[in-house]
């Protein structure tokens, strides 16, 4: 009996989780946060700028990306001072979407935006930008269009699993109002928002002449003009620390688009051995070592599938901070996958930093797809071939993670494997973890005897 | 749609190989957009200018404007009539006329132009002139551009190749079966998903467009594309499904854990932390509600 309590004031608890408590934490131990500034003796001085709040974990002032679910994913959101590498997808579809919602969500939080493109004029990037969701009638909006497609069966009350019912079905639920913010993909942000930002276009054909003579073993000229103009904004705005008449801190969110393309004037794509191969290394390199020194933080799209020599992938890989690729499934066979069908694409989180820590906070989930609903960009852990073995005996959605677990159990009606708490141990927020491999032990456990 | 490529504007790439050639169907779009009154130029670098016009009726020779670079690739004869600049420096000049109108440029063929020139430096002018009308800024509106460019993809490997696809708008791939020609031709628009559509051709000794349906496919000795979706729960050795009986059964079982609904809610309810804890107890059926204690019959 006193296991069963336990485990039910655990249950009780994760209804009002906050989403990024996401490790199963054996210790109830929580790092305080840093005290508010009030004394002027002892601690850190907090710095408290708009749109940024401190890591849960290792208290890093994170930004957000624009997009709710990949912050969760992200571990609360992106550290300032790093990079995040967005691997287009082949028909540059939605890298372009990821991109806006980030310099979206720095209009809306009143950060400095700096857009570079080879390809578009920075005015027209922001012409394009999505619409905030602002108020509670979009939030509104927001929960119908989510919750549009639920199926009846999953409004069953379980029997064996009832502690379970009261878990969120979405691990994302409305965030606060001051760090991320969700977008309507269909509508334009107001004019005014953008009017009332601080912004400056980098747009490579207007500041290069096309007859420089590119040195060997150097940056190509497009590069250096571009890190020469990052580094001008950093020191003539202050975000260095080297103005310090300046009473309000704010963040500089840089968003480069297609870098590495032919239009930037580096051949990587164009041809196997390159002649300089190094250009974008270097470029990242320094990039990286501006970003560290002042309060950004950046966001690069690139190309990646175009790139011919896939050592050059793994450098710029071990570049980045945080890289993502996006793969869609437009001409690919998997189109036609009945797996696949509920989702545009699927969202490889291929590195996460390890910021002043030992390791890194990695999601749990590694089946992830996103698909572009009406409005909005929707990230998920796709059920996958583990359980699609025991699917058949489920009417449920094959969307919901923890419910169709339990369905099964329900079905098959075996309540004396509830009682072996070292399954289901319930953690903070749930069965997420090692959804697959529960499901298989069941299937396995229930047809071979 | 082979027909209406010209419409969208921007990049479109002709991809052709030794078997199926391209350079008629080039010839063919370039007398349609000549017919429709648009300005045509054309850079010829592959072939000679005359075998370019052969083929053209005159009226369709009058108005092409045909800027020469098969002959002096590299201005050797140093004419006053070769431009400066090269091929590039003629695309951009076309660009920088002042009279609004449509303009076709015809690029033969863009794989010439690739072996002569930076492959980054080709796709910065490509796409600074087929965008050129999206830029404002400029005092003069000036027209729809569209670029064609013939590109043998046999000649070049997977990197220039698909620099130039990424930049392209339309792509037409050529290919065929049997004799006949047809284009695959996939259309990127920039923010929507790309379309994609096969259509069989032919052209005309004058070099017009003749669009036509596939080849009678002959009957191939194919699978049934349509399976039907396989229902696991046949041929099991053991029965998973409950008839109507069975099921009112196993809802009436009393499950070993079942609480009563009070419990239940208690424990549902999130409670935030309490200092004692309450016991619940639901005496089960078998248990023995006799307050005598049973050791009193002990007889010792």
């Amino acid at each position: 009996m006193a296991a069963v309590a336990s485990c039910g004031s655990g249950a009780g608890s994760t209804g009002s989780a906050v989403a990024t408590a996401s490790k199963s934490n054996v210790t109830s131990f929580q790092k305080r946060g840093p005290r508010a500034s009030g004394t002027n003796d002892s601690g850190p001085r907090l710095v408290s700028i708009a749109g940024t709040r401190p890591s849960v974990r290792n208290g890093q002032l994170l930004v957000s990306t624009g997009l709710p679910a990949l912050d969760q994913l992200l571990g609360g959101g992106l550290a300032i001072g790093t990079v995040l590498l967005i691997e287009e997808d082949k028909y540059n579809i939605y890298s372009p979407l990821l991109f806006k919602c980030f310099l979206a969500e720095g209009i809306v939080n009143g950060h400095t935006l700096l857009v570079a493109s080879a390809k578009e004029d920075p005015a027209n990037i922001l012409q394009e930008l999505p619409a905030p969701l602002l108020d509670d009638n979009s939030k509104k909006e927001f929960d119908e269009d989510v919750y549009n497609h639920k199926t009846p069966e999953s409004n069953i009350k379980m029997k064996i699993a009832w502690r379970y019912q009261l878990l969120p079905k979405m691990e994302i639920g409305p965030v606060s109002s001051r760090f991320g913010h969700y977008y309507d993909a269909s509508k334009r942000i107001p004019q005014e928002l953008i009017e009332a930002s601080n912004w400056h276009g980098f747009f490579l054909p207007e500041k290069i002449s096309s007859t420089l003579k590119v040195e060997p073993c150097s940056l190509t000229p497009g590069y250096i003009k571009l890190l020469q103009f990052i580094q001008n904004i950093i020191s003539e705005e202050g975000f260095d620390g080297s103005n310090p008449q300046k009473k309000q801190r704010n963040v500089l969110r840089i968003g480069i688009q297609n870098l590495g393309s032919p239009l930037w004037g580096d051949d990587i794509c164009c041809a196997e051995n390159v002649s300089n191969s190094h250009s974008l290394t270097k470029f990242l390199y320094v990039l990286r070592g501006l970003l560290r020194t002042s309060l950004s933080a950046c966001i690069i799209t690139m190309p990646t599938h175009l790139i011919q020599n896939k050592a050059i992938i793994a450098r710029v890989t071990n570049l980045s901070d945080i890289v993502i690729g996006l793969e869609s499934f437009i001409g690919s066979e998997r189109e036609t996958n009945p797996l696949y069908k509920d989702y545009h694409g699927l969202i490889h989180i291929r590195q996460i930093p390890r910021l002043n820590n030992l390791i890194c906070d990695e999601s749990d989930v590694k089946d992830l797809a996103f698909k572009l609903k009406r409005k909005l960009f929707t990230i998920e852990a796709e059920v996958q071939k583990g359980v699609s073995r025991a699917t058949f005996l489920l009417d449920g959605p094959r969307k919901k993670l923890f419910p169709c677990l339990f369905q099964l159990l329900e079905v098959a009606c075996i309540p004396w494997l509830m009682a072996s708490s070292s399954i289901f141990k319930a953690s903070n927020i749930g069965l997420s973890p090692s959804y697959v491999t529960n499901s298989e032990f069941f299937s396995a456990s229930l047809f071979h005897f | 749609m082979l027909d209406s490529l010209l419409s969208l504007g921007g990049l479109v790439l002709l991809r052709d190989s030794v078997e199926w050639e391209g350079r008629s169907l080039l010839k063919a779009l370039v007398k349609k957009s000549a017919l429709c009154g648009e300005q045509v130029h054309i850079l010829g670098c592959e072939v000679s200018e005359e075998e370019f016009r052969e083929g053209f009726d005159s009226d369709i020779n009058n108005r092409l404007v045909y800027h020469d670079f098969f002959r002096d690739p590299l201005n050797w004869s140093k004419t006053e009539e070769a431009l400066p600049g090269g091929p590039l420096g003629a695309l951009r000049a076309i660009c920088k006329r002042t009279d609004p109108g449509p303009v076709t440029i015809a690029l033969d063929s863009l794989s010439w132009l690739l072996l002569h020139l930076p492959c980054t430096t080709l796709c910065q002018a490509l796409h600074a002139v087929s965008h050129q009308d999206s830029c404002p800024g400029d005092s003069s509106p000036v027209g729809k551009v569209s670029v064609l460019g013939l590109l043998h993809e046999e000649l070049h490997g997977p990197g220039p190749v698909g620099a130039l696809s990424s930049l392209a708008q339309t792509e037409v791939t050529l290919g065929g079966r049997k004799g006949q020609a047809s284009a695959h031709i996939l259309c990127r628009r920039p923010r929507q998903r790309p379309t994609d559509q096969t259509q069989w051709f032919s052209i005309l000794p004058d070099f017009s467009l003749d669009l036509q349906e596939g080849p009678s496919v002959e009957s191939q000795p194919c699978s049934d594309p349509h399976i039907p979706p396989v229902d696991p729960t046949t041929h099991l050795t053991f029965n998973l499904h409950l008839s109507k009986k069975e099921r009112e059964a196993r809802d009436s079982l009393i499950l070993p854990f079942q609480f009563s609904s009070e419990k239940q809610q208690a424990l549902l309810r999130p409670r935030p932390g309490q200092a004692t804890s309450h016991i619940f107890y639901e005496p089960d059926a078998y248990d023995d509600l006799d307050q005598e204690d049973p050791d009193d019959d002990l007889d010792i």
